[in-house]
C-alpha cells in the first residue's frame, strides 16, 4: 500500500514531468526580463504573443498529428501556398470575410490531400508532407511568377485594406496584440477538443495504439484524414493573421523551417513524438518560449546566425528534462502499485 | 543405435516444477513423436535439450556421448537442431544468405564467393528434392517452403537430430505430404526427428514411436503401431478433474446469430445457429479458424459468402462500425496489442468504445461516465486504486475485466470473445468464467474461443469443434468431455476410420 506521504511525493514528481514547457517558459522568460532589465515594457512583452502567433497557431495542428504518431512538415509551405492565395483573394474580392473564408478553405483542401494520403492511402505521413512541403511552396512561387510579380502585394488602394490592416495591429484594451488574442483563442478551442470532447479522446487512442482503437471501434482512417485537414485549416488562420500584420507575401522566405519550429514547440510542450501522450495546453508555451529567445538574441545584440544553436539547445534541453525525469522517478519508485497483484 | 538418451530430468521455474524426473530416448533413424497438451513440459524439455535452459537434475547423452553443460552453441555442434513453430529465417536475405549466415565462403580476396554458396544451396535443395530457388528472397517464399529451407539449413550445418515444433500448422495437405516425404528419405538416411504435433492423423501417419508427457511427467513410451489415436488422447488428457461445477441449465430465448454457409478468410461453410442467453464454446487447433470466424462476425476481416444474420437482419456489408450498431462486441485476442491503449486510464480505456456509437453527442461528461464506470467495476470486481490510473497498472485480469467492462459499456448482446483467459492466472481465470454465467443469465450471448477444455465443460450450453476451417463437430454440454473434443478438433476420428486426411 502506498502512504499518502509517499503519493504526494509521486504526484509533485509526476506534475513536474507534465508540465515541464511552463518550467522551461517561466525560465526563459526570467532570463529575457533579466538580461532586458531596463527597457522591458510591457509593450515587449505583449510582443511575444504577437509574434508567436504564426507558428503557434499552426503548432497546434502539429501537435494534433503527433500525437496520433504522424509528422507533418508541409506547415510552413501550406502557409506559404495560402498566403499568396489570400493575397489574390483579397485583391480580388475586397472583402476581409472572403478572405478569410477563402485562406481556412484553401488549408483544408491541403491539408485534406495530406490526410487522404497517409490515412486512406496509408502512405508514411514523412514521405507524404515531405512531398507536399517541396510542392505546396513550389507553386506558390510558380504561380507568382505566371502573375508576373515577384512578391505577393495586397492592394493598399481597395477600400477594405485599412481594416484589414488595422485588424492586424489592433490591441484589445490597447495592450493585448490581435494575434495574441486569435492564438490564446485557439488554445482555449484546442484545448477543449483535445480534453473533453469524444473525437479528442479518439485522437490520443488512434496514437496510443492504433489496432486497438481500430477494434475498440474508432474510424483510424478518418482521425488520420481529420488531423491533417484540420492542421491545414490552422495553417489557413495563421496566414490570415500574417496577411492582416504584414500585408504581403513572398513566397520564397514566409514559413521557413516554421515546421521544424512548430514541431520544437510542441516537444517543448511536452508531446510525445511517439504519440498517445502530451498536453496541447503545452504548445502554447512551447511557441512563446521559442519567440523569447529571439528577443533575448537581439538584445543582447548577438548575431542572429547564433538563433539556431541557442534554439536548439533548448530542445535538446527540454527533451533531456522529460526523459531523465520520469526515468529518476521510476529508479527511486519500487512500489508496486495495489492490483497488481491479482 | 540409440541417437539420444535423455534420464531423470528435472526441472522446476521459480518454485513451480515443470519436468518431474523425465526419461526420454530417441533412436537412430526414427521419427519419434513428443505428445502432450499444452503445458505438460514438452517445450521445457525440447528447449533444455536445445541448451536454452539448464536442467536442475538428469543426464543427457548423445550418440553415447554424455553432454554436461548444454549450450544453445554446444548442442548445435553436437548435430541438434530445433526448428521452431515461428521460423527462425531472416525475411530479408535471400534463400542461400540464410543457409550461410555465419558460415560465408569467402574468395581469395576475402569477398563473398556468392557463385560458390549459390552452387552448394542448389545442389543441397536438389539431394533433398526441395524445389527453392537459392536466389530468391525469403520474404517471398511460401511458409511450407520456410519450412523446408529451415530444415535444409539444418542438414546444412551437419543436424543429426531435428526438433520439428507443430511443423505443419501453416500447411496444406499437398505441403504437408511433400514435407513428410522428405522427412521419411532423410530417415531412412539414418536422421532423427522428434516430431511435436497434436494432430493425430499426422502423428499416425510419420511417427514410429511416441512418447507422452503430462503435468511434466513421462507417462508412456512405445511403439506406434501398438497403440490406437483414442489411448494416446486419453494418456494425454488423463483423469480430468473439474472443481466445483458452477454450471446451471438456463432457458434459452430466440435464434440471436445466425450462420449460414458462412465463408470467410480461414474457414468456410459454417452453418450455426445460436439462440439469446446462450454461451457457446469455439475451439479447434490454432489455424483452424475459430479466431478468423470471431473477426468475420465482428466485421474486421470480410464475409466471402454465405449470409450472417443477427436478430433474423441480414448484415450485407460487414465493418466493425455496423457489428457494434448490432449490439456485438469482441474482446480480441492478444490483450497488449489488440485490446490495451496503455496512455489511457481505466476511465479512457472503458468509455473509448461507447463513444464512438455515441458521437453525435460530441461532449464527454465525465461525471455520468465516472458513474457508469463505478457500477462496471463493482459488477466485475475490478481490483484499483482509482480510475485514473493507467490500465497498464493492472495485473493481467484486471486489464481483462475493465476491456469486459468496455464492451458491456456498450451494451452489446452478444459478446465474442477470442482466447479470454489468455495470460492470466488460474483465479483470475475462474472469476472470467463465472461473470461469462452470470451475463448469460442476463440474457448476454456469449461465444467463447478457447482450447482449454476444462473450462468450457464449466460454462458452455454447447461446443462447437472446428478443424481446418470446417465445423467438424457439435456437442452438448453434457457431451463435452477434453476426450471427445480433442479428438474432435485433432480429426483423429477420422484417423481411427482409416480415412484419408482433410
Amino acid at each position: 500500500m502506498t502512504t499518502q506521504a509517499h503519493k504526494g511525493k509521486r504526484s509533485l514528481t509526476k506534475t513536474l514531468g507534465n508540465y515541464s514547457f511552463i518550467l522551461i517558459f517561466a525560465f526563459i522568460l526570467i532570463a529575457y526580463l533579466i538580461i532586458n532589465a531596463g527597457a522591458t515594457t510591457l509593450n515587449g512583452v505583449m510582443n511575444i504573443l504577437r509574434h508567436s502567433a504564426v507558428v503557434g497557431i499552426m503548432a497546434f495542428g502539429m501537435g494534433l498529428v503527433i500525437i496520433t504518431g504522424g509528422i507533418d512538415l508541409s506547415v510552413g509551405s501550406m502557409l506559404s501556398l495560402i498566403g499568396g492565395l489570400g493575397v489574390v483573394a483579397f485583391n480580388a474580392s475586397n472583402s476581409v470575410i472572403l478572405t478569410f473564408l477563402t485562406v481556412v478553405l484553401v488549408g483544408c483542401v491541403l491539408g485534406f490531400f495530406n490526410g487522404i494520403l497517409i490515412g486512406k492511402v496509408k502512405m508514411p505521413p514523412f514521405i507524404v508532407t515531405l512531398a507536399t512541403m517541396l510542392i505546396y511552396r513550389s507553386v506558390a512561387q510558380y504561380y507568382l511568377r505566371t502573375l508576373r510579380l515577384s512578391i505577393y502585394n495586397m492592394d493598399a488602394t481597395l477600400s477594405a485594406f485599412d481594416s484589414f490592416y488595422d485588424f492586424g495591429q489592433y490591441k484589445v484594451f490597447g495592450v493585448i496584440p490581435m494575434a495574441g488574442v486569435i492564438m490564446i483563442l485557439v488554445t482555449v478551442i484546442m484545448v477543449f477538443v483535445s480534453t473533453c470532447t469524444k473525437y479528442g479522446k479518439s485522437v490520443y487512442a488512434v496514437g496510443s495504439n492504433e489496432k486497438a482503437a481500430r477494434l475498440a471501434g474508432i474510424n483510424v482512417e478518418w482521425t488520420h484524414v481529420s488531423v491533417y485537414t484540420i492542421t491545414g485549416a490552422l495553417c489557413g488562420i495563421s496566414g490570415f493573421m500574417w496577411l492582416a500584420m504584414n500585408g504581403s507575401v513572398d513566397p520564397a522566405t514566409i514559413g521557413q523551417s516554421n515546421e521544424m519550429y512548430a514541431i520544437a514547440a510542441v516537444v517543448i510542450g511536452g508531446i510525445s513524438m511517439s504519440g498517445g501522450k502530451g498536453k496541447l495546453l503545452g504548445v502554447l508555451f512551447g511557441a512563446m518560449s521559442y519567440t523569447i529567445i529571439d528577443k533575448i538574441i537581439s538584445s543582447l545584440g548577438l548575431d542572429a546566425l547564433i538563433n539556431d544553436t541557442i534554439k536548439g539547445s533548448i530542445l535538446l534541453l527540454a527533451v533531456f528534462v522529460q526523459i531523465a525525469i520520469p526515468a529518476i522517478r521510476s529508479k527511486f519508485q519500487r512500489v508496486k502499485p495495489a492490483g497488481s497483484a491479482g | 543405435m540409440e541417437m539420444l538418451r535423455m534420464t531423470g530430468i528435472s526441472k522446476a521455474f521459480f518454485g513451480v516444477t515443470v519436468l518431474d524426473n523425465v526419461d526420454f530416448c530417441v533412436e537412430q533413424g526414427e521419427v519419434h513423436a513428443l505428445l502432450g497438451e499444452n503445458g505438460a513440459g514438452k517445450s521445457t524439455l525440447m528447449n533444455i535439450l536445445a541448451g536454452v535452459y539448464t536442467r536442475d537434475q538428469g543426464s543427457i547423452a548423445f550418440e553415447g556421448k554424455t553432454l554436461e553443460h548444454v549450450t544453445v552453441q554446444s548442442s548445435e555442434q553436437a548435430g541438434i537442431a530445433f526448428v521452431h513453430q515461428e521460423l527462425n529465417l531472416f525475411n530479408d536475405l535471400r534463400v542461400y544468405e540464410n543457409i550461410f549466415l555465419r558460415k560465408e565462403r569467402l574468395t581469395r580476396l576475402h569477398t563473398l564467393d556468392k557463385k560458390r554458396m549459390i552452387a552448394e544451396t542448389a545442389q543441397l535443395f536438389e539431394s533433398l528434392g526441395v524445389d527453392i530457388d537459392p536466389t530468391a528472397m525469403v520474404s517471398e517464399l511460401e511458409t511450407s517452403k520456410k519450412q523446408l529451407l529451415e530444415i535444409a539449413k539444418a542438414l546444412h550445418a551437419n543436424a543429426k537430430l531435428l526438433i520439428l515444433d507443430e511443423p505443419t500448422t501453416a500447411l496444406n495437405n499437398k505441403e504437408i505430404d511433400h514435407l513428410f516425404s522428405i522427412v521419411r528419405r532423410l530417415r531412412d538416411d539414418g536422421k532423427s526427428f522428434i516430431f511435436i504435433s497434436h494432430k493425430m492423423t499426422e502423428i499416425f501417419q510419420i511417427a514410429d514411436r511416441y512418447t507422452v508427457l503430462r503435468n511434466g511427467k513421462m507417462i508412456q513410451t512405445g511403439r506406434i503401431a501398438d497403440i490406437t489415436p483414442t489411448e494416446v488422447t486419453k494418456l494425454m488428457v488423463g483423469e480430468s478433474y473439474s472443481d466445483a461445477d458452477i454450471y446451471a441449465a438456463r432457458d434459452l430465448g430466440e435464434p440471436i446469430l445466425e450462420m449460414e454457409n458462412l465463408s470467410g478468410q480461414g474457414f468456410e461453410n459454417v452453418s450455426l445457429s445460436i439462440r439469446r442467453g446462450e454461451v457457446v464454446g469455439f475451439t479447434g487447433l490454432k489455424g483452424a479458424g475459430v479466431s478468423e470466424l470471431m473477426q468475420t462476425i465482428f466485421g474486421v476481416l470480410p464475409v466471402s459468402g454465405g449470409t450472417l444474420r443477427v436478430e433474423g437482419q441480414t448484415l450485407e456489408k460487414n465493418s466493425i462500425h455496423r457489428a457494434m450498431r448490432n449490439k456485438i462486441a469482441m474482446i480480441a485476442a492478444n490483450r497488449k496489442e489488440n485490446s490495451i491503449l496503455p496512455d489511457f486510464t481505466l476511465l479512457e480505456n472503458n468509455y473509448v468504445s461507447e463513444h464512438t456509437l455515441s458521437s453525435k453527442r460530441p461532449l464527454i461528461h465525465k461525471k455520468q461516465e465516472k458513474r457508469r464506470y463505478a457500477r462496471l467495476h463493482d459488477l466485475l470486481g475490478i481490483k484499483s486504486n482509482s480510475d485514473s490510473d493507467l490500465i497498464t497498472s493492472l495485473s493481467g485480469g484486471n486489464q481483462q475485466k475493465v476491456i469486459l467492462a468496455r464492451w458491456l459499456n456498450t451494451e452489446a448482446d452478444i459478446l465474442l470473445m477470442d482466447n479470454p483467459t489468455q495470460g492470466i492466472d488460474v483465479g483470475a481465470k475462474a472469476e472470467i468464467y463465472k461473470l461469462i454465467l452470470a451475463l448469460a443469465r442476463e440474457g448476454k450471448t456469449i461465444l467463447v474461443n478457447t482450447l482449454e477444455i476444462p473450462e468450457l465443460q464449466k460454462v458452455a450450453d454447447r461446443c462447437v469443434v472446428f478443424y481446418h476451417g470446417h465445423v467438424q463437430s457439435v456437442f452438448e454440454h453434457s457431451q463435452i468431455s477434453e476426450e471427445n473434443v480433442m479428438l474432435s478438433a485433432t480429426n483423429a476420428i477420422n484417423a481411427v476410420e482409416g480415412a484419408s486426411i482433410q
